[in-house]
C-alpha cells in the first residue's frame, strides 16, 4: 500500500483553492502530464463544492477530507464529508442536445467528474460519512 | 482572482484572472450582472489568464449568453481559451455554439 496524503479543511469555498494545490502537486508526483492534473483538479473542485454546498447546505463549520494515493496504476482521490448524503443517480444529466438558450444549468458538476476521471464511485455510511472515490489512470511511460 | 472591465463603444470587455470556483464565481456573476443591466447585451470575456473555470462559473457565462441571445439583441465572445479550458468547454457542449477567438482583440473587433 503506498503513502496516502490528505487534507481535511471546513466546508467553505475559500478553502476550494488550498485543495487545488494540494491535489495538483500530489498528482504530478504520482506521474500524471499535466492534462490529466488539470482534469483531476477539476474533478475535486466539483466534488469538494458538491459536498459544502448539498451535503453542508452552504454551513462552513462541517469537515471535508480529501485524501489521495496511488494504487497500482491509478491516482486515486477520496472525498469525504459527514452532511446529508446524496443519490447521484437522482441528478439529472445536463441535456448537451438541447440548444444552449433553452438548456438547463444543474448536474454540470456532476457530469465533469464523470467525464474527467475514469472511475467515479459513491459511498454513504451512517458514521464513516459519504465519501466519493475517483481514479485516473497513470499512463505509462514509453521505454 | 481578477475581473477588468472595459466598455467599448460596441461591446463591454471582461478580462479575467486567476481561479474562478465557487468562492469566486459569484464575482463573475455580479460583474456581469452589472453589464446586462447597463443594457451592455455585447461581451467579450478574454479568458488567456485564467488557471481555472469550474462549473459554477460556466453557469454564470452561460446565463449571461441567454441574456444576451433573447431577441438575438447580443453575443458573448469568448478569447483566449487555453487547451484545458477548451475541453472543459467541448465536453459541456458550449462549443462550437459559443464563438471563440484567438484574442480579445479580435473578439472585440468582430462585434
Amino acid at each position: 500500500m503506498t503513502q496516502e496524503y490528505e487534507l481535511c479543511v471546513s466546508s467553505s469555498f475559500r478553502n476550494l483553492g488550498q485543495i487545488a494545490e494540494f491535489v495538483a502537486e500530489r498528482a504530478r508526483q504520482a506521474g500524471l502530464d499535466e492534462a490529466q492534473v488539470f482534469d483531476v483538479q477539476m474533478a475535486v473542485d466539483e466534488a469538494c463544492t458538491n459536498s459544502m454546498e448539498h451535503a453542508y447546505g452552504g454551513r462552513e463549520d462541517g469537515l471535508v477530507r480529501v485524501c489521495c494515493y496511488v494504487e497500482g496504476e491509478d491516482f486515486v482521490v477520496r472525498v469525504t464529508d459527514y452532511g446529508a448524503s446524496f443519490d447521484p443517480s437522482a441528478v439529472p444529466k445536463p441535456d448537451l442536445a438541447a440548444p444552449l438558450e433553452k438548456r438547463a444549468t444543474g448536474g454540470l458538476g456532476l457530469f465533469f467528474m464523470r467525464e474527467l476521471m475514469d472511475q467515479v464511485d459513491f459511498r454513504a455510511h451512517p458514521t464513516e460519512g459519504n465519501t466519493v472515490i475517483m481514479r485516473k489512470r497513470r499512463k505509462r511511460r514509453s521505454p | 482572482m481578477e475581473i477588468k472591465k472595459s466598455r467599448f463603444k460596441r461591446c463591454d470587455l471582461l478580462a479575467l484572472q486567476g481561479r474562478f470556483d465557487s468562492s469566486t464565481a459569484p464575482e463573475l456573476e455580479r460583474a456581469l450582472r452589472a453589464s446586462l443591466d447597463d443594457g451592455v447585451f455585447h461581451l467579450v470575456v478574454d479568458m488567456g489568464q485564467v488557471e481555472y473555470f469550474g462549473s459554477a462559473a460556466i453557469r454564470a457565462l452561460v446565463a449571461a449568453y441567454k441574456e444576451c441571445r433573447r431577441w438575438n439583441r447580443g453575443d458573448v465572445y469568448l478569447a483566449g481559451l487555453n487547451d484545458h479550458i477548451r475541453h472543459v468547454f467541448e465536453l459541456a457542449g458550449l462549443l462550437p455554439v459559443m464563438k471563440v477567438y484567438e484574442d480579445s482583440t479580435a473578439a472585440v473587433g468582430n462585434f
